[in-house]
Order: structure tokens, then C-alpha cells, then sequence
């Protein structure tokens, strides 16, 4: 009976999109601002060349093409493919309880738009994700049909990261994988009970199982072609005694229930990998599975978990899976609803931002989760951000000498990032490295005076006291974060790795 | 350039007394002589195989790419850095001990940027049915340096980028080499019609553009920071409608 009512709903809804025909630009406007909230960025690590014939390449480091009104890179024409959606989660605007408008795109407008903009060097690819049209396998498939259209037909050789709809089955995701870039399961919520509270139709183990198969396929396919199991990461973790992309976490020979648990304890996974035929069409193209490998996206502050639990679990993700990256996302109120916080609550940018430097820290410092934080103090401070924090707490292995030091202390250094490192120790191979030359590889000497000497010299004559320290880092830290009131992620994170040239955050 | 250098090492001034300037000179000094030198394709052969030999052909390279640079002294850099090369070797540009290797790696990263910025940041309109034309404004004599970059982009598609401040054309016919071609007053009069032909994915991108922002999350300030508004001319997202 309730599913009679569904059907004559579904029918009224598609009879009066139709009596309204929209046009290619409300569709547009609909379903991008449907996606926007989803993080995304092309800096995929991944360098492929044009082919003559087709449309397009892949640049490794990753290419904006414009700022939007909140200061975040647009670099991908981010859409829906539909906004319709079955699924009710709480915290977000496309749920089935929501009057909004609604629109889908057919595959071939999502190949025009894509082909056309990337002509015109408006962008560099295009990112699909989608709510649940009927159930999560016809999404897939229908999310599928536009893609092989574009690789096909239109000859697109750009960029792509599809979102998986969690729930579809294996053969569908696989398909997705060998026809994009980057394949997304969103996490949304790091552990089952917050996910059940928000998310009622969303289940952990169908998120967690296709993220492990997932990263069992890439890595199989990227021993197919030669390359190591393991994603490429930046250089300087080659330079590394220890980080956490150490020998002990390689994914070959260990099992993959025992990965899959450390996210989630007692989950049954079958196989590691997708292990049948793909679809010829797929094949016949000639791509590697996912090749700028997988990512995902976790909500912040819409339940209460720590800053600990979530760089725990972050780290996991990358140590079980090898994600390319995990996104934070401040939750913005769009819902009214009990479980969720108030509308009006401010979006938590702040804190993002701090997860973001820590996720920084884990990815190209060397730093591991629990460095950074403890039961005790499962949060980040406000005032200064993680990296000075960690030095002011171990302020006895301080100041070191510039000269000298390793590879793994000199990044440790608040002000030093892998750039600075590097010219360091490329300029040390043939000179004495002074401050006067620091300043010239801007190496920022407003946060490292405290923790180097070159040549046995400290800058000024300054006791290493912790409460002094601190209130001039916080100085340095809060001209970052007053005059934008706690906004922009991707400006601060530039300053503060400034020495890194990446601007992208999503 | 590559001439002048020549005539500069084998004059008997002394290198300390040289300094190499770019035609137009601005302002003259009292005290200095002036030579004028043509360019001379056999002189400067002879310069660009001693630096491939005695240096590295990377480092020809790179002095090559900076001498795009709008900066003036670039050319006595360049000079400068040779000189310190034929003494270094192939390692030349890491001896960031002597000054002119500093101030050279900045200007070439500058540069870099600069060549950065515009491969983000060139709009292309459709002038007829696949001849896909850009304009752009830079600093550098640039444009030779966006050739592999949108070649490789677009391999099969008829495109051209103009640099509107120097006057010269890269060309692209489709599923063919690149090259650069200057161009003459009336050639440059009738392409710069070309940005007024606007069509309906510009539309459909400022729609995207104004709808991707998340108003909760608006920063006017760091979207400024990030694309400063001199860089915006032909940025169609950022162009009134009328
Ligand atoms: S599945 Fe949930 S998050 Fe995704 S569109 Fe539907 S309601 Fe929104």
C-alpha cells in the first residue's frame, strides 16, 4: 500500500517537472548549488598528457580556475547530477522531507557543460555526485551512462571524481572507478551511532566495505602497470625516519577484515578487491581503476565528537585505505531539526581549519594523531595552531641547530615547511646557512626565531620559557585569525604554509 | 640577447665594469658609455652552445624561460649567473651564497607564477563554430610559455591566445605544432572583437559561479587575496552582464 503511494508520488513529481520543462540554466543553478557543499580538489598528484583526438590532461598539482564569493577555488564544474533523493538525512537540504525544487540533469546536458566549460579553460574536470534517484543502484547506473558518454562520445580526457552512492552494488562502483580519476565514498560521520542518529538510511558497513574494496582495486591496479601498491605521496616523506606512511602499514599481505576493523570494529568484508570482468565498453578505454585514487569527507560539528577521534579516525583512513585525502566540511544549518544544532550556529570555520592543519601535519610532517593530541586535551586550541602547540610542549628538544639538524626535526620547526626544508639542506651541502639567508628562502622567522640557532646563534638573546613563547606566537597566530574573523580556511592555511605553495583545501 | 652577452665577454672591459641593459633605455646615465648591439644569429649560436657544453643544457633552459621576465635587470642577471657558471658548473643555480643566484631563482620564481596565474586564469570565448580565441595581459612576454601548456590541454582544437600588451599571437591549429606570430595594427583591431562574443556557456558559467559560493561561508577579503582585482579584466565571471 505505502509503496502504491510512493509510486503515485513519484509520478506526480515527475509529471510536474515536466509541465515546468526548465531549462538548461535552472537546472544549472538547482543542482550546482545542490553540490556546493561537497569539498573537492584536483590536486590529484596525477600528471596525464593530452592525447591528440580527445579533449584534455591532468595536472598533477592542480590548477583554480577562479575564486568564489567565499574564497574557495572553483577548479571542477561541481554538480548533481539529480536533487531528487529517497534517503532523509538530517543535516542536509536535498532530503525527501524538503520542499525544494528539484531538477536532473540528462547525460548528455552533464557532457555539454563539461566539454564547453573545460574549452573555454573555466575548468579542469568535472566532479558528479547525486542524491538517491529510486534506489542507490539506479543512481549508479544512470551516473554511469553520463560518464561513459563523456569518455566516449565527447572523447573527454580531462578530469573526473565521481561520488559512489553508498549501497550500490560492486559491479556498478567498479564501472564508476574505471571511468574516473577520483572515485568518493563520503564518510559524513565517523562512527556508527552519529551516523545513525543522522543519517537513518546510511549504514557504516556500506561505507566502509566499498572504501576497502575500492582501495584493494587501485592498489592491484596500480601493481598491474608497474607502480608501487601505495599511492605516490609528497617527496619529503621519502626523507622520513617515520610518518604515517611508514613500511608497517603496507597493505599487501596484511587482511583485509583486519583493515576494514580498525574503522569499524567486527565488520565482514569479503573480497579485498572487485574480482570479475568490467564492462567492455570500460575496458576498452584503457584507463587504470581510479588512478588519482580515492577520497573522502567528513562533517564537522554537526555531533559531538572530539578533534582526537577525528584525526584518529583520519589517520586510519589513510593507513587502512591509503585515501588520497579525507575533506572536512563545517557544517552549515540548513535543517531544523532536534538532533542537530540550532539554526544560525555560526559555521565552524576555526575549527576546521585547525583539523586541516592537522591533517597538514599528518600528511607531509611526519606527525602521528596522538602527538598532537590526548585524552586529556582531545581538542585543538584556538589561540595557536597544532604545529607551534606540539613545539611549546617540547620545548626541551628546542633550539636546534639549522647547520645540523635532521630532516625530520627541521619540519618540526613552527615557521619550516617541506619547501624550507629543502632549500636548507640543499644550500647547507655547499655553505653555512645564516638568518640573513633564511630570510631570503622565507623561512618564517616571526614563529622559528624561537627554535633555531644558526651557527650556534639564536636571532636575539630569548629564554626558551613556554608562557613567553607562547603569547608571541598567539600574537602571530591571531593577525591570521582576526581579520577574518575566524573565516577563510584556504587564506590562513596559505599563510601558515605559506613555504608550500598549495592553496587548495577543496 | 644571447648577442649582447657575446659582445660583453669578448670585450676587454672587465666584467665588473659591464653592465648589460635592455633597449628601450629609460634613463640614461652621465657616467656610463653606451654600446647598441644588433642581433647576430652566428654570435649568439656560439654563446648559446657554450652554455649547453660548459654548463648544462637545464640551466640553458632556464636562463632561456627567464628571459621572458618583464624585470629589467634581467639580462645583467643572466649575464651574471653565466658568469658565475662557467666557474660552477651545472650546479650554478644552487650557490644561493652569492647574490645574483638569489635574485635570479626569485625572478625566475616570480615568473613562474606569472606563467601560473595566466594558465588559470585565460578565458577562452568561441569565435565561430571551433576556433576557440583568449586575451590576455601580462607583465612577461609570456604568451611562447602558454604554447605547451594549452597544446597538451587541447591538442585537436583551433585555438589562439593574444597578448594584448606586446602585440604578438600564439597560434594553434588543431592536431598541430603551435607557433608565435606579432601581430600589425589592423590584424589586432579585428581580434579584439573577439571578447565582446559571448555565447550561452558564458552565461551558464556565471550562473554556476554565482551559485557554487556558500553564503554562510562569504570572504570577500580572501577571494580578493586569492584573485586580486587587477588580474580580473577578462575574467568573464567577474564582467557585468550589459
Ligand atoms: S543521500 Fe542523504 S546526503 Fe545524499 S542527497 Fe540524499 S539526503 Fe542528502
Amino acid at each position: 500500500m505505502r509503496d502504491m503511494q510512493r509510486l503515485a508520488d513519484m509520478q506526480i513529481d515527475s509529471k510536474s517537472e515536466l509541465q515546468k520543462e526548465k531549462t538548461l540554466e535552472e537546472k544549472l543553478e538547482i543542482l550546482s548549488d545542490a553540490a556546493k557543499y561537497d569539498v573537492a580538489c584536483t590536486s590529484s598528484g596525477m600528471d596525464r598528457a593530452g592525447k591528440k583526438g580527445y579533449l584534455g590532461n591532468s595536472c598533477a598539482s592542480g590548477v583554480c580556475h577562479t575564486f568564489a564569493a567565499d574564497g574557495r577555488c572553483v577548479s571542477l564544474l561541481k554538480i548533481l547530477m539529480t536533487n531528487h533523493c529517497e534517503y532523509d538525512c538530517k543535516y542536509c537540504k536535498n532530503r525527501k522531507s524538503n520542499d525544494v525544487e528539484r531538477a536532473t540533469f540528462t547525460p548528455d546536458e552533464i557532457c555539454r557543460l563539461t566539454i564547453e566549460f573545460y574549452k573555454r579553460n573555466y575548468i579542469e574536470g568535472l566532479f558528479l555526485s547525486s542524491g538517491v534517484l529510486k534506489n542507490p543502484d539506479y543512481t549508479m547506473e544512470k551516473i554511469i551512462e553520463a560518464l561513459r558518454m563523456l569518455r566516449g562520445t565527447y572523447k573527454f580526457n580531462g578530469y573526473i571524481h565521481v561520488k559512489a552512492i553508498p549501497g550500490a552494488s560492486k559491479e556498478l562502483i567498479y564501472s564508476a572507478g574505471l571511468l574516473a580519476d577520483r572515485i568518493s565514498i563520503n564518510m559524513e560521520l565517523p562512527t556508527q551511532d552519529s551516523l545513525s542518529k543522522l543519517a537513518p538510511n546510511k549504514l557504516m558497513a556500506n561505507i566502509i566495505r566499498p572504501m576497502n574494496q575500492i582501495s584493494g582495486t587501485i592498489a592491484m591496479h596500480r601493481l598491474a602497470i608497474g607502480k608501487s601498491a601505495r599511492m605516490e605521496r609528497a617527496g619529503i616523506n621519502d626523507h622520513l625516519m617515520n610518518s604515517i606512511w611508514g613500511k608497517e602499514v603496507n597493505r599487501i599481505g596484511t587482511d583485509a577484515t583486519d583493515r576494514a576493523n580498525r574503522l569499524l570494529p567486527g565488520l565482514q568484508t569479503d573480497a579485498d578487491a572487485f574480482l570479475f570482468p568490467a564492462d567492455k565498453k570500460d575496458l576498452n578505454l584503457g584507463r587504470a581503476f581510479a588512478p588519482a585514487g580515492q577520497s573522502t569527507q567528513m562533517i564537522i560539528g554537526a555531533t559531538n565528537e572530539t578533534d582526537l577521534e577525528l584525526i584518529r579516525t583520519t589517520q586510519n583512513l589513510y593507513k587502512s585505505f591509503d585515501l588520497k585525502r579525507v575533506f572536512y566540511s563545517g557544517y552549515i544549518p540548513v535543517n531544523e531539526d532536534d538532533a542537530l544544532p540550532e539554526p544560525g550556529t555560526p559555521v565552524p570555520l576555526l575549527r576546521e581549519h585547525r583539523l586541516y592543519q592537522a591533517d597538514w601535519l599528518l600528511r607531509y610532517y611526519g606527525f602521528f594523531a596522538d602527538e598532537l593530541l590526548s585524552e586529556e586535551h582531545p581538542f585543538f586550541d584556538d589561540a595557536i595552531d597544532p604545529k607551534c602547540n606540539w613545539a611549546l610542549n617540547h620545548l626541551e628538544q628546542f633550539p636546534i641547530e639549522i647547520n645540523t639538524a635532521s630532516y625530520d626535526m627541521l619540519l618540526r620547526v613552527p615557521g619550516i615547511g617541506p619547501n624550507g626544508v629543502k632549500k636548507i639542506v640543499n644550500a647547507r651541502r655547499y655553505t653555512k646557512v645564516d638568518f640573513e639567508m633564511l630570510k631570503q628562502m622565507r623561512i618564517t622567522l616571526k614563529r622559528a626565531q624561537y627554535f633555531i640557532t644558526c651557527n650556534g646563534k639564536m636571532l636575539y638573546k630569548i629564554p626558551l620559557e613556554h608562557r613567553f613563547i607562547r603569547n608571541r606566537l598567539i600574537d602571530v597566530d591571531s593577525v591570521e585569525i582576526a581579520d577574518i574573523g575566524g573565516q577563510s580556511v584556504q587564506y590562513k592555511q596559505m599563510n601558515l604554509f605559506s613555504d608550500f605553495n598549495m592553496s587548495c583545501t577543496g | 640577447m644571447l648577442t649582447c652577452i657575446y659582445e660583453a665577454s669578448a670585450s676587454k672591459r672587465g666584467h665588473t665594469n659591464i653592465k648589460l641593459v635592455l633597449e628601450p633605455i629609460e634613463q640614461y646615465s652621465l657616467l656610463d658609455q653606451y654600446i647598441h648591439v644588433d642581433a647576430d644569429l652566428k654570435k649568439a649560436e656560439c654563446v648559446m652552445k657554450s652554455i649547453r657544453e660548459k654548463i648544462s643544457p637545464q640551466v640553458y633552459r632556464e636562463l632561456a624561460y627567464a628571459s621572458m621576465a618583464y624585470e629589467e635587470e634581467i639580462l645583467d642577471l643572466i649575464y651574471r649567473v653565466l658568469l658565475v657558471g662557467f666557474s660552477y658548473g651545472a650546479d650554478v643555480l644552487n650557490m644561493v651564497m652569492y647574490r645574483e643566484i638569489m635574485q635570479f631563482n626569485q625572478i625566475r620564481r616570480r615568473l613562474g607564477r606569472e606563467v601560473n596565474h595566466f594558465q588559470e586564469f585565460v578565458r577562452f570565448h568561441e569565435v565561430e563554430k571551433g576556433l576557440y580565441v583568449a586575451h590576455i595581459e601580462p607583465k612577461s612576454r609570456l604568451v611562447v610559455a602558454l604554447g605547451p601548456i594549452f597544446a597538451d590541454r587541447m591538442p585537436s582544437e583551433h585555438f589562439m591566445i593574444i597578448d594584448d600588451i606586446h602585440k604578438e599571437a600564439l597560434i594553434h591549429p588543431k592536431d598541430e605544432m603551435y607557433y608565435l606570430k606579432p601581430l600589425n595594427d589592423s590584424e589586432y583591431e579585428q581580434l579584439l572583437k573577439t571578447e565582446e562574443m559571448n555565447d550561452t556557456y558564458t552565461d551558464l558559467w556565471k550562473v554556476f559561479f554565482e551559485s557554487i559560493a556558500i553564503r554562510e561561508r562569504a570572504n570577500e577579503k580572501c577571494q580578493t587575496n586569492l584573485f586580486p582585482l587587477w588580474t580580473r579584466k577578462h575574467a568573464v565571471e567577474f564582467k557585468d552582464n550589459t
